[in-house]
């Protein structure tokens, strides 16, 4: 038995539960993790307060870092002691837990086990953005909504290593403030800056060839008239609310645009591609490009008080679970 | 009669064919930025069905007509490339349904020796269609397979064979199976007749469940749902017409459902809007045809005179490849 972090009904902090479970060997194909730090995300919130549903009872978190326990039969390229980290994989609340080997990824030393775990979601999410659904070249001016939401402050860097030119929009000065020191080069404080008009007036009236928007139906418009012909704009989350109804006659309106909703599970979903955004990833934290803020840890035990704060809005930068 | 005055086809109301009529037309000479074209021969779009018809806003009275090729018989300031006795494609209209024609330079390709002018008006813009839409708005590679909705229209049957050369393989709809003979002889590799065979289905079984990178879609309403289904993961939907209505408003995460898929609706204007970029797109066709790689079928020609039978045989469906108008 293992402690972790169960809900056996949707609900506040307090439906958390730390108890005992029952962790077995692992199977073909699989992995036993001891994991060393857990990573915190809104997704937890929304999957213990019962916005995405969860089959119950359920051991919550979805990305952590840890040392392989036990290898599985059939398992190649992995052996007991080997530091890992993974992304999506529901469970990670806890002391141990078995995975498929095909979901991890290694820790080279250039990378601590907190930061791993507080960025493999975050991280591969810019990853996919940046390098995939729209490559962004060296030179390029970009928009990217929410810049100083934990995304926004990885994805500020990650622009700036690619020599991109970011502006981003973010809702007071002091997170403007925030972002900048984090790379971002053109703060649009939206409380009092009208967004298109910024973009216009930085891009010469050009508009911009990506928008990166995460917000959802409040930028949804703006967003349409900062690019440029041919440009993208990729919808991934909703902060604000769903689009509930997109006209696709507007793409055309707006110069032969291009629209795509994606969603990180896309991204990795064969073992190939989850290699390769684990290994940018690793090199551009590795080598310092990218910094990642952990700001609090709090101990397993104490999950319930971090997902109060987490959504009181009291944590800064990225938050860990120490087992 | 001056020189300057020529037989033009023109409406003065939105209707059927019986709204237009000939004309004697005066042309100005040519302003800034402007040359007079001496038309060889004139294309027969279904743009110009819309715009006889009101769909498409046209000001009225108005010459019809979108697409021709001649000769340049007088240039204005500011001319650019282009000079007297050029032979050149327009790209442009309205005003192209006449003997002659006021063209702004922009709209003008010079053609090159191995092109001659019916085949420029009956190929250039549904080629130059293929191109941006195969190279450039979603760039296909050898070895992938793709979907093309209505492969054996004007732009499909060009599509089949552009893909071709490039090495793809193309799953095309049809409606007819007459239409999907003359797909398979373009270089359809699979004709689906829409009435006999799910599209879906096949894409599914052809692809091994993977589904295409890439679907062309001028269809619109009637294919668009069947058409994401279609995408593999991260797929691109482009939806360049929409001959059965605009596509419905869509809810995004459907998007994200099949696939993290991409959408776009593209228009030849935004991938032509420098003159490099346009003649970089036309010198592809033009090297396509003089390969043999691509060539046109004029499958009938009208006298301008009988202008209005040539858009009774487009509506009716009678005609087969391109139509051209000579005048």
């Amino acid at each position: 038995m293992v402690k972790a972090v169960r809900i056996h009904e949707a609900g506040g902090p307090e439906k958390l539960v730390y108890e005992d479970v029952p962790v077995g060997d692992p199977e073909v194909g699989e992995l036993r993790i001891r994991h060393s730090a857990i990573g915190l995300n809104f997704i937890d919130v929304y999957q213990r307060s019962g916005l995405y549903p969860l089959e119950l009872p359920a051991v919550l978190g979805m990305e952590a870092a840890g040392v392989v326990e036990a290898v599985g039969p059939g398992v190649s390229g992995f052996a007991e002691g080997d530091r890992i980290a993974y992304p999506m994989q529901g469970g990670a609340y806890a002391q141990a837990r078995v995975i498929p080997a095909a979901r991890v990824v290694k820790l080279p030393d250039s990378v601590d086990d907190r930061t791993a775990a507080a960025m493999m979601l975050k991280g591969m999410t810019v990853e996919y953005l940046l390098c995939r659904t729209f490559p962004v070249q060296k030179g390029q001016t970009i928009l990217f909504h929410a810049a100083a939401g934990g995304v926004g402050l990885i994805a500020c860097q990650w622009a700036r290593a690619i020599g991109a030119t970011t502006i981003g929009t973010v809702s007071t000065d002091e997170k403007a403030a925030l972002a900048k020191t984090h790379g971002l080069d053109h703060a649009i404080v939206t409380s009092r800056e009208d967004i298109v008009a910024r973009v216009k007036e930085i891009t010469g009236g050009k508009g911009v060839p990506v928008v990166y928007d995460s917000v959802g139906k409040d930028t949804l418009e703006a967003s349409l008239s900062c690019l440029a012909p041919r440009g993208m704009m990729v919808s991934f989350g909703q902060s604000s609310g769903a689009i509930t109804s997109f006209n696709p006659g507007l793409l055309a309106k707006g110069g032969s645009l291009y629209y795509t909703r994606p969603s990180l599970g896309n991204y990795i979903a064969t073992p190939e591609d989850l290699a390769l955004s684990g290994s940018r990833l690793m090199e551009m934290v590795g080598s310092g490009r990218v910094k990642i803020t952990v700001n609090q840890t709090y101990a397993l035990a104490d999950t319930a008080q971090a997902h109060a704060d987490l959504e009181a809005r009291r944590t800064t930068g990225s938050t860990v679970l120490l087992p | 009669m001056s020189a300057n005055t020529v037989t033009a086809a023109r409406i003065h109301q939105h209707g059927g064919p019986e709204v237009i009529a000939l004309e004697q037309i005066a042309l100005p000479d040519p302003g800034p930025g402007e040359a007079r074209v001496r038309n060889t021969a004139i294309a027969l779009n279904f743009y110009d069905i819309y715009e006889r018809t009101g769909l498409y806003p046209i000001d009225l009275p108005a010459t019809l007509g979108c697409e021709s090729a001649g000769v340049v018989e007088a240039v204005g300031p500011q001319a650019g490339d282009i000079r007297v006795g050029d032979r050149v494609a327009v790209l442009s209209g309205p005003g192209n349904y006449a003997e002659a024609m006021i063209a702004p330079v922009a709209s003008l390709v010079p053609l090159p020796d191995g092109i001659d002018e019916k085949t420029a008006a009956a190929a250039m813009t549904k080629a130059m269609t293929v191109e941006f839409l195969l190279e450039r708005c979603f760039k296909v590679r050898r070895g992938q397979t793709i979907l093309f909705h209505a492969a054996a229209g004007g732009v499909g049957l060009l599509a089949c064979q552009w893909a071709r050369a490039l090495g793809v393989t193309t799953i095309g709809t049809v409606s007819t199976r007459e239409k999907a003979s003359l797909a398979a002889e373009a270089g359809c590799d699979l004709p689906v007749v829409t009435g006999e065979e799910d599209f879906v289905a096949v894409v599914e079984r052809e692809t091994k469940g993977k589904g295409v990178p890439v679907v062309y879609d001028s269809i619109g309403k009637d294919t668009f749902e069947g058409s994401l289904k279609c995408l593999a993961r991260r797929g691109t939907m482009v939806s360049f017409g929409q001959s059965s209505g605009e596509p419905e408003p869509f809810r995004p995460r459907l998007l994200a459902r099949h696939g993290s898929i991409y959408i776009t609706r593209p228009g030849m204007g935004d991938y032509t809007t420098t003159r490099q970029e346009l003649l970089s797109s036309a010198g592809r066709v033009f090297a396509m045809l003089e390969s043999g790689k691509l060539s046109v079928t004029i499958g009938q020609s009208f006298a301008l005179a009988d202008i209005a039978e040539a858009h009774r045989a487009l509506e009716g469906r009678a005609t087969t490849g391109s139509t051209i108008i000579l005048p």
